[in-house]
């Protein structure tokens, strides 16, 4: 079976599937309040261990400074919404109840239909939860403070504006496609689960990219997680190239491309012998 | 009391067989494993780059993490019932079937949920524990057994009394709980600090208003002799009761103040 894909129709049902979407998630102002006292808790507390790493550590042998550190830590909470370490619940439920059946019945591709949502809900909850974190971390005392973004290097922040629309794709593809390896698979969250971790772990969640050990630098810069906080993160705090900034999008937007077409051939596959659940 | 018991253990092999029914559970432990594994990476790296902090070792954080972690997995495997307790019986409204049986509330829910994977966070924490002992070269006596051991029981029931506060508290709030997460997942992270450089407001409120030091940095000092007085660290036990109790007062306050929810 093989739907002509209209590229007008489809764009503008997409779109509005997204604002629709957006729309919803801007209104769970409680969930977002209750979602960024977390983030500042955890930022607050990463601050203060790095914090003692960088004064009373014996070496100081890093590729960033603690000023940078401290900003890279705020904008990671910031950014945060973007990412999720589930499958859209909506989605899920659909694919447990078997109600893909009725999916499949409206004349829109599913791929496209299913990222619009997932990427309005991220734009949704993205938004309240980045402002009160940043607002909140631009009022902290000065150890604490976000810093400003680099100013030896202006485009550097036009840059660093592009490469967050970037990360938004390339977290949401990557979402999407473990949606679709879910969409098949019986034995449970398991296999979705670890592969969400990896991508955290790997995106700096944990540690900001650049103090990872220096012989895995490479690697670490062009693995397809580093686009979801690091690289971007690096355009704002200054510690990437000039030329760099162009590059790290390249690969940002690279990725997004790869995951988006596995995505898609994926659940292809699987929606070739899909078996609808229940009923 | 003992006909409590009896029910609770019922409940949990009950629930334990039927989990092995589903042929992933393996899975879900390692999923659970890897989580455990990858949290402390950012310490280890950060260690690995930067040397030791003063007096204060990969080691020496990782014996006072694990004791936390192992806690939390403790009380996360034997009180998953009160933990997911604002969502799967509240907000669901199937807490007002418990109340129809003749049985001992708490017990009821305490039981309700059992995963074996979560098992994984203990085995996890015991091993981080003997591993960080044993490159320490820290000869473990009889006494510092029992002080490990209170530890973890105090441990264990302090965080048990986390998930029947928010329990509690669910009660009166319905939904936004999500907070409640500084008390659970994030309050271990705190043991990732230096005692020594930790700021004073960060000491307080984890020793005195949620005691997570007093179950993980206190027992440590004393089981590796790091100075400073010995009765901070066998206090871990009593607190963590006194912790469980407190809560069980907001809980039952709760309970009282229920007019069901959900459909």
């Amino acid at each position: 079976m093989r739907r002509s894909l209209k590229f007008r129709p489809l764009l503008k049902a997409c779109f509005s599937l997204f604002r629709i979407e957006t729309a919803e998630s801007l209104q769970y102002r409680a969930a977002a309040i209750a979602g960024a006292s977390i983030g500042i808790f955890w930022g607050l507390i990463e601050i203060t261990v790095y914090t003692v790493f960088f004064l009373f550590a014996d070496r100081n042998e890093a590729a960033l400074s603690l000023p940078q550190v401290v900003s890279y830590c705020w904008l990671h909470q910031c950014l945060f919404g973007f990412f999720s370490m589930n499958i859209d619940s909506e989605i899920l439920a659909k694919i447990n109840n078997g109600d893909v059946g009725v999916e499949l019945c409206r004349p829109l591709d599913l791929y496209f239909h299913w990222f619009s949502k997932t990427a309005g809900k991220r734009i949704g909850r993205f938004w309240w939860r980045g402002i009160i974190t940043a607002a909140v971390a631009l009022l902290m005392p000065a150890g604490y403070r976000l810093g400003a973004p680099d100013s030896s290097w202006v485009p550097g922040f036009c840059l660093f504006l592009i490469s967050i629309g970037a990360a938004f794709l390339l977290c949401t593809s990557f979402g999407m496609l473990i949606t679709a390896i879910r969409m098949g698979i019986t034995w449970g969250e398991g296999p979705a689960n670890m592969l969400f971790l990896l991508s955290l772990v790997l995106s700096g969640a944990y540690l900001p990219l650049q103090l990872w050990p220096d012989a895995w630098q490479g690697f670490l810069f062009f693995q397809p997680f580093a686009g979801n906080f690091d690289l971007p993160i690096r355009m704002y705090v200054g510690s990437l190239s000039p030329g760099g900034g162009a590059a790290a999008i390249g690969i940002q937007l690279t990725w997004t491309a790869v995951f988006i077409a596995s995505g898609r051939v994926i659940m292809k596959r699987k929606l070739r012998n899909i078996i609808v659940q229940g009923g | 009391m003992k006909n409590d018991l009896k029910v609770y253990l019922k409940y949990i092999k009950m629930r334990f067989l039927s989990g092995l029914e589903y042929k992933g559970w393996w899975l879900a432990a390692l999923n659970v494993l890897f989580t455990c594994v990858t949290d402390p990476l950012s310490t280890i790296l950060m260690f690995a780059r930067m040397g030791n902090v003063g007096e204060w070792s990969m080691e020496r954080i990782l014996l006072i993490y694990a004791l936390a972690v192992c806690s939390f997995g403790l009380a996360e495997t034997f009180c998953r019932g009160f933990d997911v307790f604002p969502w799967a019986m509240i907000q669901s409204g199937n807490f007002d079937r418990l109340l129809l049986r003749p049985r001992n509330l708490a017990v009821q829910v305490a039981g309700s949920v059992f995963h074996i994977h979560r098992l994984a966070r203990v085995a996890f924490g015991l091993g981080a524990i003997s591993w960080a002992l044993v490159r320490m070269g820290v000869a473990v006596t009889p006494f510092s057994a029992l002080v490990l051991v209170l530890a973890l029981a105090g441990g264990f029931l302090t965080y048990c009394g986390v998930f029947v506060l928010s329990s509690g508290i669910a009660f009166f709030t319905i939904k936004a709980l999500d907070w409640i997460f500084i008390l659970t997942n994030a309050s271990y992270q705190v043991t990732r600090v230096p005692m020594d450089y930790m700021p004073r407001l960060l000491k307080r409120a984890f020793t005195f208003v949620m005691p997570v030091l007093l179950i993980s940095y206190y027992p440590a000092s004393v089981v590796c002799g790091w100075g400073g007085a010995v009765w901070p660290g066998l206090m871990a036990a009593p607190v963590g009761a006194v912790f469980l109790v407190l809560s069980t007062i907001v809980w039952k306050a709760g309970v009282r103040h229920y007019k069901s929810t959900g459909s």
